[in-house]
């Protein structure tokens, strides 16, 4: 979700190489993700072959805020 | 912890790993060599038409860049669309670079009737390979910082200190240029070998876990 965060959009393989994860976890991960309405999976073509772009949805950015802003109050509770 | 910092160490990590490859080295590096190779020609054969290659390379470069991207990097390492705000500063640093180069323009054509510009004028040439020197290591330094590309830094010290020695020593302008730009293309040739012992072609194991997508 982060590495999706701080792009437009990105492609399977380069997921997996930013990320280091085998095809199969990546994949698992990215259905999980999409059937939440998270990612967004668009099927392409870029020079006459296809290609599959995954994005952030909206409704996946803000979950991601939400998150964000939820771990930074964990960290800011926390007894000094 | 800080969140915001953490994020833009995120997408700065995914620039460079896009720029890992030392393309956009060997495109620079052949610029600078063209360039220094035009202004050798001029001086040994009187062809004055060296001022063309700085103007169509960029033009004639930059598809073939984009064309080795897709061929070279894109197949290895996957493709990544950035978002608009890394391309926003890049062009801010394009038109800064735009409007300093209309500056020197104006008072070079402002120097036959102003005192102030030809006095200006004066100073630039007669400190030309200092002035060079300075204004080479501050745009590399300006774009590495943009583009989050440590290396070159490296690349604006080595223009740095060839210029200026170029204007203590008088090492011709051409030499200098050449070197810089052979040093950037053999820089920028390593990484690419690396890069592509690093990351061989995939073999469509990801490709056929990318269909059931």
């Amino acid at each position: 979700m982060t590495q999706l965060y701080v792009v437009e959009s990105a492609d399977f393989l380069f997921l997996q190489h930013q990320l280091q994860m085998t095809p199969g976890n990546l994949s698992s991960h990215l259905s999980k993700l999409e059937k939440a309405g998270y990612v967004e999976i668009v099927k392409e073509f870029i020079e006459r072959k296809p290609h599959t772009a995954l994005k952030l949805t909206k409704k996946g950015s803000s979950a991601f805020k939400e998150y964000q802003r939820n771990l930074k109050q964990v960290f800011n509770d926390l007894p000094k | 912890m800080n969140t915001k910092t953490s994020l833009r160490e995120v997408e700065r990590r995914t620039y460079i790993s896009y720029h890992q490859d030392g393309l956009i080295d060997i495109f620079v590096g052949v610029y600078v060599l063209l360039f220094g190779f035009g202004i050798l020609l001029m001086t040994v054969t009187d062809f004055s038409t060296w001022f063309v290659i700085p103007a169509i390379f960029p033009a004639i470069m930059v598809p073939i860049w984009i064309s080795a991207k897709k061929r070279i990097t894109m197949p290895r390492i996957g493709y990544v669309k950035f978002g608009s705000r890394g391309a926003n500063k890049l062009m801010a640093v394009f038109l800064g670079l735009m409007v300093a180069g209309l500056g020197v323009f104006m008072v070079f054509s402002f120097s036959s009737s102003q005192a102030w510009a030809l006095a200006l004028r004066n100073l630039i040439i007669s400190n030309g390979m200092f002035i060079i020197g300075i204004s080479a290591a501050a745009i590399s330094s300006l774009f590495a910082y943009t583009m989050g590309l440590k290396r070159l830094y490296a690349y604006g010290l080595l223009a740095l200190v060839l210029f200026l020695a170029g204007h203590f020593v008088t090492v011709p302008f051409a030499y200098s240029l050449l070197t810089i730009g052979l040093t950037i293309i053999i820089n920028g040739s390593v990484l690419l070998i690396g890069f592509i012992r690093k990351y061989p072609l995939s073999q469509g194991d990801e490709t056929n876990v990318e269909k059931s997508l």
